[in-house]
């Protein structure tokens, strides 16, 4: 994927709760480590300020968001700035389909925790290589 | 005027997870909140503050905030000012990297050893800052610093947190107003503040109610009479849940 047809990656950006951490780190497996030259992580508080680097970042970008729990801060944000957003991800419905996987632990997560964030971050990474196949 | 719980400090941070100063600005806050001074602060969350969340608003609104941001743009403090309150306090990673000659902060995921320096030392100054907002001065802001390490929030403290939608330490409550939903702030420490005054339900009651409501909450004139309305309803609920 050229770098033009990125996808950008806006987080919850939560740090009182563990499913923020959880959406954090998700965004961060994408990024740096499934799809690191597709991909670009764009903070939610820069595009909602309105910071113009971060608007352009996203401008003519599919956007797939990563909210921790039900509030849907990330997409919810996204979407009043006026930008549109591809797809939407959260921990919970990752934590509903693996209840085995409790995340605990805001500062450092639990393995657990870890494990739902890598899996998580597969689907996320899915969900970029079809975008990138629907742009082409 | 209600008896909010006790007063703490909200800690906002950046949290900007695109550069590593972003992330020195989260370690730094959580450090504060978990280990320096887990009983005298309270996180507000940012996406949710952006995203109208009103407790953590409410929160800003009644007691002072430190932001923590990465870099001079400032997200936490702006958005804290833009929404609720000028900051108490603000400091920027990038001040305190380059006025402690630190080297260059390099890992958003994971910081350097830099980073985690530049996250301890702007963990200390926000700190210094709560004792400073909280009233606090040498002697009195060590030992307190030691209480904190052994302390237990205590069952009264714990029961007024519990009442707050947003764990910030604000009661909130949420009223249907004209058929929508309208969360109070401050609404429970009213009504237990009334009822305890032996004030019951009436019209005078409720004008007074509405009063006190509006000094925490925006009404607006044209929707008086469906929030006077909604006070009393509420209150005669309360009343009769409370009634021995």
């Amino acid at each position: 994927m050229s770098p033009n047809r990125r996808v950008v990656i806006v987080p919850c950006s939560g740090i009182g709760k563990t499913f923020g951490t959880v959406s954090r780190e998700a965004a961060y497996t994408v990024v740096e480590d499934l799809r690191p030259d597709t991909t670009e992580l764009v903070a939610l508080s820069l595009l909602v300020l309105g910071d113009e680097e971060a608007r352009a970042a996203v401008a003519g970008h599919p956007t797939v968001t990563i909210d921790g729990c039900r509030l849907a801060c990330a997409t919810k944000m996204v979407q009043e700035s006026g930008l549109p957003v591809a797809r939407s991800f959260t921990v919970l419905d990752a934590f509903r389909k693996h209840r085995d996987l409790k995340p605990e632990g805001i500062s450092s997560l639990n393995p657990e925790g870890q494990k739902l964030a890598r899996v998580l971050a597969e689907e996320v990474a899915e969900a970029v290589e079809e975008l990138g196949k629907s742009e082409t | 005027m209600p008896i909010l719980p006790k007063k703490k400090v909200g800690i906002v941070a950046c949290s900007g997870e695109e550069m590593p100063e972003g992330t020195v600005s989260r370690v730094a806050a959580l450090k504060v909140l978990e280990q320096l001074r887990p009983n005298d602060t309270v996180t507000i969350c940012l996406p949710l503050f952006l995203a109208g969340g009103e407790g953590d608003r409410a929160f800003a609104r009644f007691y002072p905030t430190v932001a923590i941001d990465g870099c001079e743009k400032r997200c936490a403090a702006r958005a804290t000012e833009m929404y609720s309150g000028k900051p108490a306090a603000s400091i920027v990673v990038t001040d305190v990297v380059s006025g402690n000659g630190l080297g260059p902060i390099r890992g958003s995921r994971t910081l350097n050893e830099a980073g985690m320096q530049a996250a301890d030392l702007v963990a200390q100054e926000v700190a210094h800052l709560v004792d400073g907002l909280l009233g606090r001065t040498g002697r009195e802001a060590e030992e307190a610093a030691v209480e904190e390490a052994t302390a237990e929030v205590s069952e009264d403290e714990e029961a007024a947190i519990s009442l707050c939608s947003c764990g910030s330490g604000i009661p909130v409550q949420k009223v249907a107003v004209n058929g929508r939903v309208v969360t109070l702030i401050a609404l429970p420490a009213i009504f237990e503040q009334f009822y305890q005054s032996g004030k019951r339900p009436g019209d005078g009651t409720t004008r007074e109610l509405l009063e006190v409501t509006r000094i925490y909450n925006p009404i607006p004139p044209e929707e008086e009479a469906a929030y006077a309305q909604a006070l009393a309803r509420e209150y005669e609920k309360y009343c009769r849940k409370h009634a021995v």
